[in-house]
């Protein structure tokens, strides 16, 4: 995941306190429903169906930020609009937090026969 | 004058006026001297030399009287009713005259009665060819294929326009047009005698100030009431629309004037010289060159300014010299974005002294405004970073249309054409280098490099998220797409700024030709028709045009594919159907979610291209044009990709319709 530039500070210090906690693995069923949060909630918009981000939002997946530092970024941010638990609850921002986790890694560069650009 | 003196041949009188040169003599000689497009890419020398050779004579071409001693009366007919029925020298042929004196190459139209003289005579007399007409559904497709078709060649196109009508339909092409800097003459026939109006339609088509509805975005326009006039008006158009800041200028044709024989005028073919663009102050360049040098991280920002190749070579000639890096805005190619100078905008953040070369937004480029309840600016550059601002934008006199941005006070502020200030920035930039400071640029150079390198890195990393999405990834259809075309001699004619910046981020562009910039007014319907217009200037290059259309474009102006096909213009279309109008899905749901409600699903609502799902493969099967699609699967779209080559390749467009992923 990208780190964005310009991430505030209590963000930053959540970030250097949860990074390494473990997590558990999440439920097929929690990312499904996830995934079906994360389209209905227009996360996609700006990142992609796959989280892959681009030139109107930054990669989110595959997810390595604990659901604490993800929900901060969510909550209190500059770099998109701030969604509130108003509109998006915390159980169903941990399920779009799953789904995000359970998204695999892309193929390696060099198994990627149409980006070898030299 | 007798009426009937206009018909009967009159020896005496030709032999006191002439030159003994008729018409068609005259163009040929006249021609063969013809006006080319100003090259502001020229070196000086070359440039002056160009001048000379384009300057052509004020002589006087023969009268109509001398012109029309080469028919007779029609068998059967008396010389009064010969003159009730027949012209034999409409002031048309007099207006296409000066369409080919100027050299244009195509006149794009949607046609219009009230340019029905020199319609005709574009065809008949000119023999449709230089210029040739070009017929487009709208007049919208019809300007932005001029606009396309100079930031290719350089060289501006005859946009024809039924006045009121026309000019309405045209009008957001052409704010495009203003805002780009992109030079075209517009032509809008109306009928301003009510004598020669017939009654009905030509009434509602007809207005006393035909231009008015583009003149705050126009540079210059006039209404001429005579064939001189509208000669001396033509010459005076081309000059101010080619001199920088270029712009689009307008004429009115006036419909009599078209159509009304011509009788024994004696009428000029005005002398044509190109204006010498502007350069930049030469004490102040010379200031501007020292705080270069002296500089510890300058860094360049590039925007509207590469006119052709020789801007490219100029720029690279001066980042090389101060081992500089530049921030490419892309609103032209401007630079090699291959070169080890060509960094990202987080250079600006480094710099002590940027130089702004024709920025379209310099407030913009030194600071952002967050998009917030309470909107605040901040500062992206160093508080103590030091702003030269060379362009051309203060040279803007319009007030309505607020394309000229929010205010920045440059600590140097030149005005004067980039691209021509360039080589003497430069040369005092080699003038004012210490031995010391050229000694750092070593130094300098392996920095840049290594941040390029890792740029790449980056790039080539991120385009592999998604590989395998379904819909397809924008990443995966330009890597798709480059191998296919990678071999070719080729130019992407639309805009990646939609998708993500692939094309700028993967394929390596060093042409000036291989890009051609965005919109200048970000108004939907002008990548189409600019693609196409574009394409139409590679086409005798034998370059592969390749354009990457967005749908919400598209289906403003789906006419545009007709043209395609009809002018058989070979131009490989993919899509990037997203299935909606996503940048007003993402400013909907800002709104929602900054108001707390809505945010699970009510952005659809008046953004979305779906329900019915549009089969644009089919839309432009039905105009003639070769297509496949709709695919959504990845895997399909390369080999799809191919087959469209082999259609272009025998000189057709071709179009390939893929659902993608929003950017």
């Amino acid at each position: 995941m990208i780190i964005p530039k310009g991430l505030f500070p209590c963000a930053l210090v959540s970030l250097v306190l949860w990074s390494g906690v473990g997590t558990a693995q999440e439920s097929g069923a929690d990312a499904s429903e996830g995934r079906a949060l994360y389209e209905s909630h227009q996360c996609w918009q700006c990142h992609g169906y796959e989280g892959q981000g681009g030139g109107a939002g930054v990669r989110i997946a595959p997810m390595v930020y604990p659901f604490e530092a993800f929900a901060q970024l969510v909550r209190h941010t500059n770099l998109m609009p701030a969604y509130s638990p108003n509109v998006l609850s915390d159980e169903n921002l941990r399920l779009i937090h799953a789904y995000l986790r359970s998204i695999p890694e892309p193929p390696a560069l060099e198994d990627i026969p149409e980006l070898d650009f030299d | 004058m007798k009426s009937d003196d206009r018909s009967q041949p009159d020896t005496a009188r030709n032999e006191d006026e002439g030159n003994g040169v008729n018409r068609r003599e005259f163009l040929s000689t006249a021609t063969a001297a013809g006006l080319a497009a100003a090259s502001l890419g020229a070196s000086e020398k070359a440039l002056t030399q160009e001048v000379s050779q384009t300057r052509v004579a004020a002589v006087s071409p023969p009268s109509a009287r001398q012109e029309s001693m080469e028919y007779d009366v029609p068998t059967g007919y008396s010389a009064e009713e010969a003159q009730e029925y027949f012209v034999r020298n409409p002031g048309s042929d007099f207006m296409v005259d000066i369409l080919k004196h100027l050299d244009f190459d195509y006149v794009t139209t949607n046609p219009g009665s009230s340019f029905r003289g020199i319609h005709e005579s574009i065809v008949n007399y000119g023999g449709n060819q230089a210029p040739e007409l070009i017929e487009a559904n709208h007049e919208e497709i019809a300007t932005a294929m001029s606009h396309g078709y100079y930031k290719v060649t350089g060289r501006p196109l005859v946009m024809l326009a039924h006045g009121t009508v026309g000019l309405q339909h045209a009008a957001m092409a052409v704010y495009n047009a203003w805002c780009d800097r992109a030079p075209m003459v517009i032509l809008a026939g109306n009928h301003l005698d009510v004598q020669h109006r017939r009654p009905g339609v030509e009434w509602s088509h007809s207005a006393q100030d035909c231009v008015r509805v583009v003149r705050d975005y126009i540079k210059w326009d006039d209404n001429p009431v005579s064939l001189t006039h509208f000669a001396e008006s033509m010459a005076r158009a081309y000059k101010i629309a080619m001199t920088p800041p270029m712009g689009p200028v307008a004429i009115v044709l006036d419909g009599h004037l078209q159509e009304m024989e011509v009788g024994d005028q004696q009428l000029m073919m005005p002398a044509m010289a190109p204006t010498q663009p502007p350069s930049g102050d030469w004490g102040a360049v010379q200031e501007a060159a020292q705080w270069l040098v002296e500089a510890e991280n300058p860094v360049i920002v590039v925007d509207l300014m590469s006119h052709n190749q020789e801007g490219m070579e100029r720029l690279i000639a001066l980042a090389e010299a101060l081992q500089a890096p530049v921030v490419n805005q892309y609103g032209r190619t401007n630079f090699p974005n291959n070169h080890h100078l060509a960094q990202g905008a987080s250079a600006i953040a480094q710099a002590d002294v940027i130089l702004g070369l024709e920025l379209y937004d310099t407030w913009g480029t030194i600071n952002t405004l967050r998009d917030r309840v309470h909107k605040d600016a901040q500062r992206r550059a160093r508080p103590d970073a030091r702003v030269i601002d060379i362009g051309t934008k203060d040279l803007f006199t319009k007030s309505n249309y607020q394309s000229f941005q929010r205010y920045y006070a440059a600590d140097l502020s030149i005005a004067g054409d980039a691209q021509a200030t360039l080589p003497v920035l430069t040369d005092a930039v080699e003038s004012a280098m210490s031995r010391s400071r050229r000694s750092s640029n070593g130094e300098r150079e392996e920095r840049w490099r290594a941040a390029h390198l890792r740029g790449r890195e980056q790039a080539l990393d991120a385009a592999r998220y998604a590989w395998n999405a379904s819909p397809v990834s924008t990443a995966r259809l330009y890597a798709e797409l480059w191998n296919v075309v990678k071999d070719r001699d080729w130019a992407l004619v639309s805009d990646d700024g939609q998708q993500s910046r692939w094309a700028r981020r993967l394929w390596p562009m060093d042409k000036h030709y291989q890009w051609i910039g965005r919109s200048g007014g970000a108004g939907l319907g002008y990548g189409a028709p600019s693609a196409l217009g574009a394409a139409l200037a590679h086409r005798p290059e034998g370059r592969l045009a390749i354009n990457v259309q967005r749908d919400g474009d598209m289906m403003y102006v789906p006419g545009t594919f007709w043209t395609a096909a009809h002018h058989g213009i070979p131009m490989l279309t993919v899509t990037h159907d997203n299935q909606g109008y996503h940048q007003e899905f993402m400013h909907l749901q800002r709104m929602s979610a900054r108001r707390q409600r809505g945010v699970d699903g009510s952005s659809w609502v008046g953004n979305e291209l779906r329900n019915p799902d549009i089969d644009l493969a089919k839309i432009v099967e039905g105009m003639g044009v070769w297509s496949e699609g709709p695919y959504t699967d990845p895997n399909d779209i390369g080999p799809a990709m191919a087959r469209a080559l082999e259609v272009v390749d025998s000189g057709e467009p071709a179009f390939v319709h893929i659902r993608t992923q929003p950017r």
